[in-house]
């Protein structure tokens, strides 16, 4: 009992951290790692003993008290928020170790690494929010720190532009949460928040709440979910994001922030299962999202754009489990992305550091001098592309098994994502580290080994975290639900050979096209010119908002500028004029002249004898 | 309030009351300074007339004397001593000339409308003297009941033409 | 009969106020002043005869009165001489030292 009490400490070291490191300034260029990962350090043990120790404990304080009305400010420890918190706080101690060694040289490193912990504290405050008020007051204070950390360098004009396309489009999801947590304000008996209330109150549809609003309720969160994860249509901040420090990317942008839409569905989940509706709302956009951002990815030439966008559908996938009814396999998945897309994320830093170069198409052959990024890179690329026994393959599988019970076209889109995640790893991959060396390879040397030995550790965890649920043994799940009812018992060995072999299919179909050169993707291009233009501007959404949304809100802003100039401040305008007029024209009556004041005499005096005698009639 | 007889009082009050009248009006609307001066003389005989209506026969002749004689002769001077020569041209001032025509003839209005509502009851006129020699009347009040103000008033006369050299003379 | 004469001096006197705040060259100012005392004078004389008790005292009023006037009629052109030989014109309307 005695780790779980002190559950609220866990964000506060990186909080700590930060106010050092802020405090400290610039000047503390070679501490600032030490003292940011020693925050997620600290974090991260306190983690492992609370998973350790296993048990459910919840605390709060009173925020604000009016009549009749209070919110609170807790922690909740549940065997998810529990593993959520190790999930995050290692990959967070990981980036911290590698980002000592890719921002050596960067003069702001200690901003960096406040910002890191900032951002880190908001995470594990997130995760351990006990109502949903605090969850939105991380929730945002999150969307802030990603915001900070994409526009970084913000001497780029791209960095700033990125940062603020990110922060506004998960803004409008948020607006949609903030929503929900108004109606759930208003809906719920006594004003509660708390989600141990809510799970009380919408489980096993009692009916205390109407079916309609819980439906809207479960939208409106599920739209705040859209927005921080990336999913089709605002999924368009992520892969511009990319303009931030690969180890920003990593952490925030394939292992945690994304990962808080899923997250807050999973928390929420009793309402999802309340409303049908709402369940298949969230299948259906994932599994569209998934295949969507697969098929771009298939286009990019950037290593980090291909890897955001592949983010971007392994969410979808994440977002495909809880609609079909599977959290435990949403959570399971989000454990093993977050593994190996950090791993991946890190390796493609340890090349962006070699060479200094992005786009696939100037890299080849780098595998030579880079053997252990090299290696790592593929056991990332392995176990996304869901070969056994990498992790990824037990994740996919748990969700590609759930989604064939509810639905079969749910499974068929799953099974052709798979198919396309492959393909565009097994591109990535050989255009990068197989054929003849290019003009970059000459130049390119291993990473140091701040950078590797995180890179390791996560190999590690992607290569082995699978085996915490197979079908054969389903520990997580069970531990995750807390109870022993199983998801799936056994599971079926069909869906397992299928999914393997559409995996191995696309890795084979990559060999082929990248390596062997038999089938040529640029006659491909060649052929359907039209469909690529439009896969590598990623069916020109960007373009589509800035048609229908940013054009007309700008017209919108021309018009009330002018309108403030013009008539707003025409009138202030106007009125001091007529005040200046006036004086003038009553300045113009003091002219030296005594023939104007004898006039002016003269009709005061006719005034006064009219008011004098004038009296009589009047009263 | 108006009632008057038609006798041959009247008919001289108002043969002087157009003379008045006409020579005030033409004196404000003649463009030529001197021409001003001349109507102005012919006001002050009108008004002389009407003194002698109203049996003050010497005010009358003094009226005369000094303003027709006197001070008609000492504007056109003070005319041609400060003559320019080129100076005839009146710009017109329509917003000054206005509101002075307004508010003169809104005087003009209270006064007219106070003399209306005045009650001159028993107001027939009789004569101002006794006696019907009116100068040697004034002179007999001015010399036993005014000689102080007559006093003073030669003393003013002094002084005033003692000023008036002082300030009219050449610098030397 | 005396509202008559009143009337005909209340006349002189508001042409004579319209004379003199409106002339531009200052001899003629001079002159409507002297008419409104003309007026006043009309006045006295009228109240002299017909008023509620008649006497003497309105002439004698209008003899010191048209001695005043004339002192003052000289005194005026006088000033108006010296002006006229310190800055050249008479008209009133440039006589503005004491403008805003």
């Amino acid at each position: 009992m005695a780790y779980s009490e002190s559950a609220w400490l866990i964000p506060l070291f990186p909080l700590a951290a930060f106010l050092l490191l802020t405090a400290w300034g610039r000047a503390f260029r070679s501490g600032a790692p030490i003292v940011g990962a020693a925050g997620s350090l600290g974090s991260f043990v306190l983690s492992i003993l609370v998973m350790a120790e296993g048990v459910d404990y919840r605390d709060r304080v009173d925020w604000i008290k009016i009549d009749g009305l209070s919110l609170s400010l807790g922690y909740e420890v549940t065997h998810l928020t529990s593993l959520m918190l190790v999930v995050v706080s290692l990959v967070s101690l990981l980036v911290c170790v590698y980002s000592a060694g890719y921002m050596k040289n960067d003069e702001r490193i200690t901003v960096f690494y406040g910002y890191v912990s900032l951002f880190v504290f908001s995470m594990l405050g997130l995760v351990l929010s006990d109502n949903m008020l605090m969850l939105y007051l991380f929730w945002e204070l999150v969307g802030v720190c990603s915001f900070l950390l994409v526009g970084f360098w913000y001497h780029k004009p791209e960095a700033k532009a990125a940062a603020k396309k990110a922060f506004i489009v998960t803004r409008i999801g948020d607006a949609g949460l903030l929503l929900a947590v108004l109606l759930l304000f208003w809906y719920m008996p006594n004003h509660a928040l708390d989600f141990a209330g809510i799970q009380n109150v919408f489980h096993g549809q009692s009916g205390a709440v109407d079916a309609g609003i819980t439906t809207l309720i479960a939208l409106l969160v599920f739209m705040g979910a859209v927005g921080k994860s990336g999913q089709f249509p605002l999924h368009v901040w992520l892969p511009d994001a990319m303009e931030g420090p690969t180890p920003i990317s990593a952490l925030i942008h394939a292992a945690t922030m994304v990962a808080a839409g899923v997250f807050l569905i999973a928390r929420t989940f009793v309402l999802f299962e309340a409303s049908p509706a709402a369940m298949d709302t969230v299948a259906y956009v994932g599994a569209f999202t998934a295949l969507f951002a697969a098929t771009i990815a298939l286009a990019q030439h950037d290593i980090k754009r291909i890897l955001a966008y592949s983010t971007i559908s392994q969410l979808g996938y994440m977002m495909l489990a809880l609609g079909v009814g599977s959290m435990t396999g949403a959570i399971f998945h989000l454990m093993t992305h977050a593994f190996f897309k950090a791993l991946l994320f890190l390796a493609a830093g340890s090349i962006i550091h070699a060479v200094h170069k992005q786009d696939i198409r100037e890299l080849g052959g780098l595998g030579g001098r880079m053997r252990v990024t090299a290696v790592l890179f593929g056991v990332g690329a392995l176990a996304l592309s869901g070969i056994p026994p990498f992790s990824g393959f037990w994740s996919k599988d748990a969700i590609l098994t759930a989604a064939l019970d509810r639905n079969p076209v749910l499974f068929v889109a799953g099974l052709l994502g798979a198919l396309l995640t492959a393909l565009y790893m097994a591109r990535l991959y050989f255009r990068v580290f197989a054929g003849k060396p290019s003009a970059a390879a000459e130049s390119a040397r291993e990473a140091p080994k701040a950078m590797l030995v995180p890179m390791l550790v996560l190999a590690v965890l992607a290569a082995g975290a699978g085996f915490a649920d197979t079908p054969w043994n389903e520990w997580l799940s069970r531990w995750l639900l807390g109870d022993e009812s199983a998801s799936h018992a056994g599971g079926s060995p069909t869906v397992m050979i299928v999914s393997a072999a559409v995996s191995l299919l696309g890795l084979y179909i990559g060999w082929l096209a990248y390596v062997k050169k038999t089938v040529r993707p640029s006659s491909l291009k060649e052929t359907m010119p039209g469909v690529s233009k439009l896969l590598e501007r990623g069916y020109k959404i960007d373009d589509l908002f800035a048609a229908v949304i940013v054009k007309p809100y700008r017209l919108l802003g021309t018009g009330a500028r002018l309108f403030d100039r013009y008539v707003v401040d025409g009138l202030v305008r106007a009125t001091a004029g007529a005040t200046a007029g006036l004086g003038r024209m009553t300045a113009s009556l003091q002219n030296g002249q005594v023939q104007t004041y004898g006039i002016a005499a003269v009709l005061g005096l006719v005034v006064i004898i009219v008011v004098m005698a004038g009296r009589r009639f009047w009263s | 309030m108006f009632d008057i007889e038609f006798n041959g009082e009247f008919a001289a009050f108002f043969v002087f009351a157009v003379l008045m009248i006409a020579g005030a009006v033409l004196m404000v609307s003649f463009t030529k300074v001197v021409h001003m001066v001349l109507s102005m003389a012919a006001v002050f005989l009108g008004v002389a007339g009407m003194f002698v209506l109203l049996e003050a026969e010497f005010l009358a002749f003094v009226q005369v004397l000094i303003y027709a004689g006197a001070v008609s002769i000492l504007m056109i001077f003070g005319i041609m001593m400060t003559h320019h020569g080129d100076a005839t041209s009146e710009t017109i001032k329509p917003l000054k000339e206005t509101l002075a025509a307004v508010g003169a003839i809104a005087l003009f209005g209270l006064l007219f409308y106070a003399i209306r509502d005045a009650e001159f009851e028993g107001m027939d006129g009789g004569a101002p003297t006794q006696n019907a020699d009116n100068t040697q009347a004034i002179g007999e009040l001015l010399f036993h009941n005014y000689v102080l103000p007559f006093e003073l008033v030669s003393v003013l006369l002094t002084v005033a033409f003692i000023g008036a050299i002082a300030l009219a003379k050449k610098e030397a | 009969m005396l509202a008559s004469y009143l009337t005909m001096a209340a006349i002189l006197f508001c042409i004579g106020l319209y004379g003199a705040l409106v002339k531009r060259n200052a001899v003629i100012v001079l002159l409507s002043i002297e008419l409104m005392l003309n007026a006043v004078n009309l006045n006295l004389v009228a109240f002299s005869k017909y008023g509620a008790l008649p006497s003497l005292n309105g002439q004698i009023f209008a003899l010191f009165t048209i001695a005043v006037a004339a002192a003052e009629a000289a005194v005026g052109v006088a000033v108006l001489i010296a002006l006229f030989r310190a800055r050249g014109t008479i008209k009133t309307d440039e006589f503005d030292e004491l403008r805003r």
